[in-house]
């Protein structure tokens, strides 16, 4: 009897689904952003590491695996574990495609110790690169465009 | 009594937020303005299984954002990025570890004007079981396995095919090929 309650404990551990966090609907807006660029400082300050100047580096980031983030107008940042059925945010194709692009994403809020993540359900519209930071920063960092002449 | 009891109860709620994991850490500075060494202990998971509760028994085959549940404290910490200085994130590093209790050292990034908080860049793993530590370094390596068709000299960032159909369409500045002959035109 033991033997089987202990099989049965087991079986249940390996194929029932993991316990949800309680998370809140909210719909926000703002730019898919490149978060290590963003938060580490390593190409500039934080307004030269979004939009058009840092365009082909967060295609680098996302496509490497880094988390990209969902800058939100009032500065709050939000980590996207999930858009749709996707959840494949380390380096996936959906992520990669909205680089620097202005969205409207309708989906659960998670908090925990002290960032935000976000499992999106539905980017309810795509405003493209509407941040054409370029003409104050130039390309971030400056080999993100290889030199034609050389 | 009561100033035993008093002393315990401040003891026990002394913030574990406090705690110096830089203690015994032997990571290399990225000179960040916003950088802190940290080694701990942590189990690894699947962010998505944390919040939702859908949980693949590989945690997502790399493909997944993960996370480092310190044991000290239960603080989830966002591993972000991997040791190479190659724009390189940390799933494909811990997802071998997917579920298990490793401990890590490498450069938590604290930056309250940003909102950085428990963000982390993992530099060595120390695997269940064993004393000695491995880099945390094989990103690039993965890539060039699932990537054979992009076989070529310089870094895998200018020869991913992903990267290359976005950039071919929309342009280094992703606002087209127009502006960005203008932009090259006017600064190269």
């Amino acid at each position: 009897m033991r033997h089987f309650t202990l099989s049965l404990l087991a079986g249940l551990a390996l194929s029932s689904p993991g316990l949800a966090a309680e998370g809140t609907r909210i719909q926000v807006s703002g730019e898919i952003i490149d978060t290590w660029c963003y938060y580490s400082g390593v190409m500039g300050g934080p307004d030269a590491v979004v939009g058009s100047a840092h365009h082909t580096c967060a295609l680098w980031c996302s496509a490497g695996g880094i988390p990209v983030g969902l800058l939100a107008e009032d500065g709050t940042v939000y980590m996207v574990l999930k858009v749709g059925d996707d959840t494949q945010t380390a380096g996936g194709d959906t992520l990669l495609r909205m680089a620097a692009h202005t969205v409207e994403a309708d989906g659960m809020l998670y908090e925990r110790d002290g960032l935000r993540y976000i499992v999106v359900s539905d980017v309810v519209s795509d405003l493209d690169i509407t941040n054409k930071n370029h003409e104050d920063y130039g390309n971030v960092p400056g080999f993100s465009i290889p030199d034609p002449n050389k | 009594m009561l100033k035993h009891l008093t002393a315990a109860i401040a003891l026990l709620a002394t913030p574990l937020a406090a705690q110096d994991f830089s203690e015994g850490s032997q990571a290399r500075s990225w000179n960040l303005y916003a950088e802190i060494p940290a080694k701990f202990e942590a189990k690894v998971v699947d962010l998505v299984c944390e919040f939702t509760g859908d949980c693949p028994a590989d945690c997502g085959a790399g493909k997944r954002q993960m996370g480092l549940l310190r044991t000290a404290d239960d603080v989830l910490i966002l591993a972000m990025k991997n040791s190479q200085p190659a724009f390189t994130g940390a799933a494909v590093e811990l997802q071998p570890y997917c579920n298990q209790v490793i401990t890590v050292d490498g450069l938590m990034l604290d930056d309250p004007d940003l909102g950085a908080r428990n963000v982390y860049l993992v530099q060595s793993i120390v695997p269940p079981g064993e004393t000695d530590k491995i880099k945390a370094n094989t990103w690039t390596k993965v890539w060039a396995k699932e990537h054979p068709e992009a076989k070529g000299k310089g870094p895998w960032f200018r020869r991913d095919p992903s990267i290359k159909e976005i950039i071919a369409t929309e342009g280094y500045l992703g606002l087209g090929l127009e502006i960005d002959e203008a932009f090259i035109a006017e600064n190269f």
